[in-house]
């Protein structure tokens, strides 16, 4: 009897897998989010943050001292990884022109009297207009204008102690007696591309998968397909085949799907790869299944095709903030951040960058693979829930 | 005259339509809300203070000490754990209870004392770019302070005075001018920028709707009836109520950014409300260029939507455009939003004359001609029934 009961159940399972599958792959419009969006946004941003880091931003120079000592000043800054003096224009009101025409984005100003403060030891007042408009532009220029500064600084001052008769060592010390290294971790060179894309492609998995699969239940309820799905007779744990089914077709294809933006897609450009295999399938397994049940219950709710791509294309965005890995998770409120975790991607952005970018362990992603496991289950309920209202009304629509 | 009273009907007749379900309500007013209010929210603590630090304080000296005091009353930093190894350091970054680890040297008191240098290194966690940017500069700067202060101390014992040795220790000073953004508060050039962000997709979404359900319900051929068959007609009934909608939603968010959130405003006013029009349309000339060439409701729905997301990253407001290459700075130009951003940094941020935002508004109503280069085909999909019906 139990035996036989089963029987049928997975028939219902293969059936409800079987068209699922004929769902993606005949209708154009679910294929062009469930694969498609994937591979078209990976690539599109991979390709916009390709250069990771910004180099040769063109600063303006203004030298009113027309020295050897200026002019070698302007060559230093010039030399810097970050910096280009691009323009060297006579007085300020030009640079200003210049800098609103977006030809310029920092402009330094060196004093007339640079070479004769240099020769009388007495301090020189350089000028240095960085844009703040643009936050990572501002974050270079001013970082490298100061580091130039610095250092031509610490050689002048060097010179003047040798100059007074002291030796090398001292000299470097007397300059310098605490000397500071920055090292960025994980991303040593503060690349764009290294920060973001992880989190990008999180998100792209979550919005995709509901959109998709909304779409998917809009359209059937739109032709009212779902009468199909109707048991005959038998209620108990009806649901069941169909949420497991539609989960195991989407499973089986974001599989797919992700190991070639994990694997060929990460090795083309380059992204740091520090997860081991195994860490990183228990870790996305919640995450999708989180993401699916969640895509499932939602998509009883849409009476129309379009609606999921209506409704949730605008959350992809602040989906994205409430991870905080865009932006600090400091600079939120904190009520707000709590909340967000009830979205997979808040957990699945977290875990994931520590997991493939750090190297981070299973036992240190702990809360976050703990809180993915914890929404599965809620959003099974939810899914199975929400289907067996929706199977209900058609039901009724039907006999009346 | 008789075509005003064509354009009334017309408008009468969306609103009908508006009406007919919740559809048009939530796209075009209720979601917007809530996007504005999720962003207002998200961005409302600005720039962040106080991001946990830990101190691996291998000499443990007074000195040292007051190092790690110094560090802990940056703005940015505090001082969160004393460690004892880097591993567990590490451990901590990865967990994410740390955002940087400051290692102070054994033996760094005695050859402060000695007049040996000491190297003092912070590990800052490299994967949020904001948090990393705000912590290399506090902790650098202070460092830099700290170690000024023993060079003042060392200088005058021998035997400068603290003048002479202040001019020693920094022949060049450096005056700092941060041009139009004075506070480097990023709420106030992020949140003006998502905001129309938002409205971008939402206009898009609803432009593609609103003619994609008449061609999905087979009611295209009404409609271009109602405008007596004149297509530009069609178009602007259609499309007039919501650009009032759009337009009174873009005057009242930024109403509250510039008056309540205080973000700058620094040039003109009229200029950048009147360019807040030009996107509007802009926005939805391109919905309903899409949605002609398409003819298929979700179709043009996934290609408008995937466009409007794409727009902040072709803005060069995050990533600048001068990092990308030379093909992808090119994509950037068939977004009026990229035109909108220049204009709002010259506006609002910068006060730059309107002189220099003129040409992004030009390039921004080039945008306008879109639908006209369609207008055919408009009449085609809207007169043979093969177009319509279509999921």
């Amino acid at each position: 009897m139990k035996k036989e009961r089963f029987q049928v159940k997975y028939h219902e399972f293969i059936s409800v897998l079987r068209s699922e599958y004929r769902n993606i792959f005949t209708d154009g419009g679910v294929l062009l989010v469930v694969v498609g969006a994937i591979l078209f946004y990976t690539t599109a941003y991979a390709l916009a943050y390709k250069n990771e880091v910004l180099q040769d931003i063109p600063i303006a120079v203004v030298d009113q001292s027309h020295t050897a000592a200026s002019r070698q000043f302007a060559r230093s800054l010039d030399a810097t990884p970050n910096l280009r003096v691009s323009y060297k224009p006579s007085d300020l009101t030009e640079a200003e022109d210049l800098f609103m025409q977006r030809k310029i984005n920092g402009i330094v100003v060196i004093p007339a009297d640079y070479e004769k403060k240099l020769m009388r030891t007495e301090k020189i007042n350089v000028v240095i207009y960085a844009d703040a408009s643009y936050f990572l532009m501002y974050r270079q220029v001013f970082f490298d204008v100061m580091g130039s500064i610095t250092t031509s600084g610490s050689d002048i001052e060097f010179q003047r102690l040798s100059q007074k008769g002291a030796g090398a060592q001292v000299a470097k010390t007397v300059t310098n007696p605490v000397t500071i290294t920055a090292k960025n971790m994980y991303n040593p060179y503060g690349g764009y591309a290294t920060f973001i894309m992880p989190a990008i492609i999180m998100i792209i998995i979550q919005q995709t998968l509901l959109i998709g699969i909304g779409m998917v239940g809009g359209t059937w309820r739109e032709l009212g397909l779902y009468k199909k799905l109707l048991p005959t007779g038998e209620t108990r744990l009806s649901v069941l085949p169909i949420v497991l089914g539609k989960s195991v077709a989407y499973l089986s294809v974001y599989a797919i799907t992700l190991s070639y933006v994990l694997g060929l897609h990460y090795t083309v450009f380059g992204y740091p790869m520090n997860g081991s295999a195994s860490n990183i399938i228990q870790f996305l397994t919640p995450y999708l299944l989180s993401c699916i049940f969640l895509g499932i219950a939602l998509s009883t709710l849409f009476k129309r095709r379009e609606n999921s791509l209506l409704f949730m294309l605008f959350t992809s965005i602040p989906f994205l903030m409430l991870s905080g890995a865009s932006i600090p998770v400091e600079s939120m409120p904190k009520w707000l951040y709590e909340a967000g975790k009830v979205i997979p991607s808040s957990s699945g952005v977290n875990g994931f960058i520590r997991i493939q970018t750090m190297g981070a362990t299973l036992t240190e992603v702990m809360s976050f693979l703990v809180n993915l496991w914890v929404l599965t289950v809620l959003y099974f309920l939810l899914a199975c829930a929400g289907m067996y209202r929706l199977l209900r009304k058609q039901a009724t629509e039907t006999e009346s | 005259m008789n075509w005003i009273t064509t354009l009334f009907a017309l408008c009468k007749r969306e609103l009908q339509l508006f009406a007919s379900g919740k559809t048009f309500l939530m796209l075009s007013i209720g979601l917007p809300l809530t996007a504005f209010l999720l962003f207002v929210v998200i961005f409302r603590e600005g720039v962040p203070r106080e991001l946990p630090v830990a101190v691996l304080d291998q000499d443990n000296s007074p000195l040292s000490r007051k190092l790690t005091r110094m560090i802990d009353a940056t703005p940015t930093a505090h001082v969160a754990f004393n460690l004892t190894d880097m591993i567990e350091g590490e451990r901590m970054m990865k967990m994410g209870e740390i955002d940087a680890i400051i290692t102070l040297p054994e033996g760094m008191e005695r050859d402060i004392y000695r007049t040996d240098q000491v190297n003092v290194t912070a590990y800052i966690n490299g994967l949020n770019l904001t948090k990393n940017g705000l912590l290399n500069k506090d902790i650098q700067t202070t460092v830099t302070t700290f170690s000024s202060g023993i060079q003042i101390q060392t200088l005058m014992k021998k035997g400068l005075s603290e003048k002479e040795a202040y001019d020693q220790m920094m022949p060049i000073y450096f005056e700092k001018h941060v041009l139009f953004n004075p506070y480097i508060n990023y709420t106030y050039y992020l949140l003006p920028s998502f905001l129309p962000l938002m409205l971008m997709m939402f206009i898009l979404l609803t432009t593609v709707f609103s003619l994609g359900v008449e061609l999905k319900n087979g009611t295209a051929g009404e409609w271009l009836a109602a405008a007596n068959g004149n297509t530009l007609l069609a178009i602007t009934g259609k499309l007039l109520p919501y650009t009032v909608i759009f337009f009174t939603l873009y005057i009242a968010m930024n109403t509250v950014l510039y008056k309540f959130i205080g973000v700058p405003l620094q040039g003109s006013a009229a200029f950048l409300f009147g360019s807040g029009l030009l996107f509007v349309l802009a926005s939805q000339a391109v919905g309903l260029f899409l949605i002609t060439l398409l003819s298929n409701m979700r179709l043009a729905l996934s290609i408008g939507g995937g466009y409007s997301v794409l727009a902040f990253t072709f803005s060069g407001l995050t990533f600048p455009f001068m990092a990308m290459d030379g093909y992808m700075q090119a994509v950037s130009y068939i977004f009026p939003f990229t035109y909108y951003i220049e204009i709002f940094i010259d506006q609002a941020m910068r006060g730059a004359p309107v002189l220099y935002s003129l040409p992004y508004a030009g390039y921004m109503s080039l945008f306008l001609l879109l639908p006209l280069l369609t207008l055919r085909r408009l009449k085609t999909i809207c007169t043979h029934p093969i177009y319509w019906g279509r999921l």
